[in-house]
């Protein structure tokens, strides 16, 4: 590995370790308040470790959007994705506590997987018919339309005192996350982080056509498959425990690229979970800190930082894709 | 040559897509370090004939033998380590490298996660050498002319050391001296490493320059089969309808 490669990575460590004390340390709490430990042990740590695993998960299920698609814009949120995972939680969330029932982190996340899954293969059906990245993207931001929608009117005509609760979530925000769901989540993103791994070898032939990986001998229905399973594993367990968060998948990969210069994966997968993980730590300091005592919608912040970011990939890329 | 040198046996073959029969009763060898060009008007089955043999699509009816195995055995690992292609189209993936394009012909060879052994790097820079685009390695794949472009594709195809090399269409786009850049490329690897050479080729003057030996296609059979001289003008003429 080239000695630039790592001082990126260097950087990058640095930075989450950085934001991570500030993102424990600062609030508005202060430090002779008797529950300061409390909160600092029950609340800031727990978010900030959730920012560290779901941002970085976010990331990497974008750049195995992109890989899939041959797209630099692909990501589970522009491609409705995400919407679809939060559209699906919320209906489970919402029936069940109508019937008294509560549902486990993990049926939370198998709910979510659901969604996912189903707003995929929207996807990908319009994406047989069309090789336009932008038609493609513009696509997937109306089915994240068609999803929302209907959440909005799921919420709205949902009967439950637990509706504050489910409404800040469906915003997207790290902020209802404890100890158990960090664990949970870790375990979730671990199982999908080595499964992204173990597709680096064929990711690394995709790259050069799906034509020329067939030829290597890659087993592309097979490969195609395993890559929208760990990508829809990381983004639904992102969207179970936080909500719909825009823009992470798309922007950080794409930064990623441009600081490492590669598209490799053996590369790209650690430096979108790093990368992704300092992005959302940074975005959760600023949502939780801008306007404090009040919070910011976590969406609000990455996509203030974010979508600049797509504008300038269409402006770079688009006469080549069109 | 004798027998034991040819590497493709084609009995009886049929070949098309699903029920739609495009060429039958095909019947040809290829030996080692022959460069075979397929000749013939759009749709006259000579795509057809390099995907069956790739084994994208499933041979209708007769027999296909590479190196004295059905192809029906073969796996796609097999095929990998067996035949490399290089189309029309090349690589357009952004940040990535001419280096890593050819790095991905050694993923027959290479373990589980695909981790470049010395063997590979030295494999990967001969194949560089061999076209002569060593100069271009740390060069982003979309930064370079599409003929510099066509030639990675070509070292990439030599770095999976095939004993077939099957080009479909490999020159549309290249000026003349890229054109020729490639032709030589390629009969240099066919005489010195024993790699035959199969090719779908629309530029007739570039088969006389490269092929040893021309296939034609016409109406749903094999034409006319011999050595590049049977290319004469009448024979053209009536090959592609020019009447």
């Amino acid at each position: 590995m080239s000695s630039k490669r790592v001082l990126a990575y260097i950087l990058l460590i640095l930075s989450i370790v950085l934001l991570a004390v500030l993102s424990v340390m600062l609030g508005t709490a202060s430090h002779d308040d008797p529950s300061f430990i409390i909160i600092i042990k029950s609340i800031r740590l727990p978010r900030m470790l959730a920012a560290v695993i779901l941002g970085g998960a976010l990331s990497v299920s974008g750049y195995l959007l992109q890989v899939f698609f041959g797209n630099p814009i692909a990501g589970p949120f522009v491609l409705g994705i995400s919407n679809g995972a939060r559209l699906m939680t919320a209906l489970a969330l919402i029936l069940l506590l109508d019937r008294g029932v509560h549902l486990s982190s993990l049926g939370l996340v198998a709910a979510s997987f659901t969604g996912a899954g189903i707003a995929t293969a929207a996807v990908l059906m319009i994406s047989r018919r069309t090789r336009r990245m932008s038609v493609l993207v513009l696509a997937g931001v109306m089915i994240g339309y068609i999803c929302s929608a209907l959440t909005d009117f799921a919420i709205t005509f949902a009967d439950d005192h637990n509706i504050v609760n489910l409404h800040n979530w469906s915003m997207g925000s790290f902020s209802g996350m404890n100890m158990k769901g960090v664990v949970i989540s870790a375990v979730l993103i671990f199982t999908g982080l080595i499964g992204a791994v173990l597709l680096k070898k064929p990711i690394g032939a995709y790259l050069t056509g799906e034509e020329y990986a067939r030829s290597v001998g890659v087993n592309i229905q097979l490969f195609r498959f395993a890559l929208i399973l760990v990508s829809s594993l990381l983004s639904a367990t992102v969207t179970a425990f936080a909500g719909p968060i825009s823009f992470v998948g798309v922007a950080v990969p794409h930064l990623m690229r441009r600081l490492f210069r590669t598209s490799l994966p053996g590369c790209m997968i650690p430096a979108c979970f790093l990368g992704g993980a300092a992005f959302c730590l940074f975005s959760d300091l600023i949502a939780r800190l801008a306007f404090a005592p009040t919070e910011l919608s976590i969406s609000a912040v990455t996509a203030i930082f974010g979508a600049p970011v797509v504008i300038v990939v269409l402006m770079g890329r688009g006469a080549r894709y069109e | 040559m004798s027998d034991r040198d040819s590497l493709i046996r084609v009995q009886d073959a049929c070949i098309g897509y699903g029920s739609r029969k495009i060429v039958s009763g095909m019947d040809f060898t290829i030996e080692k370090g022959e460069i075979t060009a397929l000749i013939g008007e759009n749709g006259s089955g000579k795509s057809t004939l390099l995907k069956t043999i790739t084994k994208e699509i499933p041979l209708l009816g007769g027999s296909i033998e590479i190196d004295g195995r059905d192809i029906a055995r073969l796996t796609a690992h097999d095929i990998a380590r067996i035949m490399a292609i290089v189309m029309t189209g090349a690589v357009r993936t952004e940040y990535f490298t001419c280096y890593d394009t050819v790095a991905s012909g050694r993923y027959p060879y290479t373990g589980r996660l695909g981790r470049l052994r010395e063997e590979d790097r030295q494999k990967i820079e001969e194949a560089m050498e061999l076209t002569g685009i060593t100069e271009l390695a740390d060069r982003y794949v979309t930064d370079i002319s599409d003929g510099q472009r066509q030639l990675v594709m070509l070292s990439r195809a030599i770095a999976q050391e095939p004993m077939l090399l099957i080009l479909d269409e490999p020159t549309n786009f290249l000026d003349i001296r890229h054109k020729m850049l490639f032709a030589d490329t390629v009969r240099e690897l066919a005489a010195s490493k024993d790699v035959a050479v199969l090719m779908s080729i629309h530029e007739l003057d570039l088969v006389r320059d490269m092929a040893d030996r021309v296939i034609a296609l016409k109406d749903g059979a094999i034409d006319s089969d011999g050595p590049v001289d049977i290319l004469t003008d009448e024979y053209v003429k009536r090959l592609f309808r020019l009447e």
